[in-house]
């Protein structure tokens, strides 16, 4: 690797992001939920944070286009790229928008080693040396490099949870349009031991922040979203009701933590 | 054995299995994929030939490839003889035929393929092309299998297609299970045997084969019917 530039030397000057990255306006019944909600995504990453049922997993899907929604209108980027209106009738189809995703169950593809499942979505076809260099990244970074050649029917719950994070990571950072896409994670660290689990948070939050690759991820357990140091939309029964950082919207669930910790001790 | 009947059947066979995989492959995703009526109408039309005595398919594309119809002249027109009672419009009688033996086994793979997978590539930024052929196809290889094996044993087993559309004629229309009713016919019953025993051995290790298959398998775990 001596001689080349790192990748990290190409990275853009400056560090911030557009001032909206994703606008989401979102009107949908599903099971025993109505949907309404309505959010603006600032922050590098911001968590949708709520208990099971509430309708974040849903939310995460409408913006990557796996469901369509009643009512929407989701606009991404400093320009306001339409990717839903449904008035409109215009319903970007999901390849076509500038999001990756992971989903909550890790959909590993069988007939591939853990190498080629990551390197999926990898679409700079023109740079294979600096696709090399990202997917060797990922898999370090992922704990993944001694599995890369195994096929994924012997790995465990918590290996094919990495796989399946480390796969949109390297498509997200590898985009091939303009810019950077933004980032769709659902649980995406749990099943992972927590001491795995924080070491993962932390250095993902800082090599995406590098990458400048925003992350909208869903997690109902508040230390990931203090560790992330994350923008927090709080979602109960399918309405946001809070939304700002983490000290703020998360404050009760904090004192909580304090508490129980100070009880144990 | 009628030698020249036994490579005219294997041609045909091979040919309409090729013809099947084209057509088949595309309209059973489609099928897999589709709903409402639409998709009712297509599977109701490609498992008609399950249903139908063989004569009746035979009779109308006699009709429809003789000159007593405009398509029938247009398609004499372009191939400059007549379709019926040629290898071509045999062709085109047993790819109907077989269609359900393709596209059944194909549906029911494609079916069997859990949606996530498709989702989790799309999520990925791959084209709807490549995630056919880069996951779908490979997780119903099974299925592809079986689907080609069926189309091929079934075109070797036909009979009242060929007798309606191709008649009798050796080299270009004369296949192994005519050649057989001939024999039975003049009353060589040993050469009608070793025919017949062919045909029962190639058709007994065809199913041996599909049966040998690493079994496709719902993500619920229930057996997909990949013959139905």
């Amino acid at each position: 690797m001596e001689g080349r530039p790192t990748l990290s030397d190409r990275l853009l000057p400056g560090s911030v992001l557009p001032d909206s990255l994703l606008e989401v306006r979102l009107k949908h019944r599903v099971g025993g939920v109505s949907l309404d909600v309505a959010f603006c995504l600032t922050q590098p990453w911001t968590v949708l944070f709520g208990p099971s049922g509430s309708g974040k997993t849903t939310v995460l899907r409408a913006i990557a286009g796996f469901v369509r929604p009643d009512e929407a209108r989701i606009t991404c980027g400093p320009k306001g790229e339409i990717l839903v209106d449904m008035q409109e009738g215009i319903f970007v189809p999901p390849h076509l928008r500038p999001v990756r995703s992971a989903a909550q169950t890790a959909r590993l593809f069988p007939n591939m080693t853990v190498e080629q499942n990551v390197a999926y979505g990898v679409q700079w076809g023109s740079h294979p040396e600096d696709e090399q260099q990202v997917l060797q990244e990922v898999m370090e970074k992922m704990r993944l490099t001694t599995l890369a050649r195994r096929k994924v029917d012997g790995l465990s719950g918590g290996e094919r949870q990495r796989v399946s994070v480390a796969r949109a990571v390297a498509a997200a950072i590898a985009y091939g349009g303009a810019g950077k896409p933004l980032l769709l994670l659902d649980e995406p660290f749990a099943g992972l031991d927590s001491v795995l689990r924080d070491e993962l948070v932390v250095l993902l939050r800082d090599w995406l922040r590098q990458w400048k690759v925003p992350v909208l991820s869903v997690s109902h357990d508040a230390g990931e979203c203090f560790l992330l140091d994350a923008q927090v939309i709080r979602i109960a029964e399918g309405q946001v009701v809070d939304q700002g950082p983490v000290e703020q919207v998360l404050a009760e669930e904090r004192r909580r933590m304090l508490e129980r910790l100070r009880m144990g001790r | 054995m009628d030698f020249e009947a036994l490579w005219l059947t294997l041609r045909l066979a091979a040919s309409t299995t090729a013809i099947l995989m084209l057509v088949g492959l595309p309209l059973a995703w489609w099928i897999a994929s589709g709903r409402g009526v639409g998709r009712a109408m297509a599977q109701a039309a490609v498992a008609l030939p399950l249903v139908l005595p063989p004569t009746v398919l035979g009779f109308y594309l006699l009709i429809v490839m003789g000159p007593l119809t405009a398509p029938g002249r247009l398609l004499i027109r372009l191939a400059g003889h007549p379709l019926a009672f040629s290898f071509g419009g045999l062709l085109i009688g047993s790819a109907l035929y077989s269609l359900p033996f393709a596209v059944q086994p194909l549906v029911a793979g494609f079916e069997a393929v859990d949606r996530g997978y498709i989702e989790a590539a799309a999520g990925l930024g791959a084209a709807p092309a490549r995630v056919f052929f880069s996951v779908v196809l490979p997780m119903a290889r099974a299925s592809l299998l079986t689907s080609a094996v069926l189309a091929f044993t079934h075109t070797v087993g036909e009979f009242g297609v060929v007798l309606m559309l191709g008649g009798n004629i050796p080299g270009a229309t004369r296949t192994l299970s005519i050649s057989l009713y001939d024999l039975v016919e003049e009353g060589s019953y040993a050469a009608a045997n070793r025919t017949a025993l062919a045909l029962v051995g190639f058709s007994m290790i065809a199913l041996v084969v599909i049966y040998l298959l690493p079994s496709t398998r719902r993500s619920d775990g229930r057996q997909a019917d990949v013959v139905r």
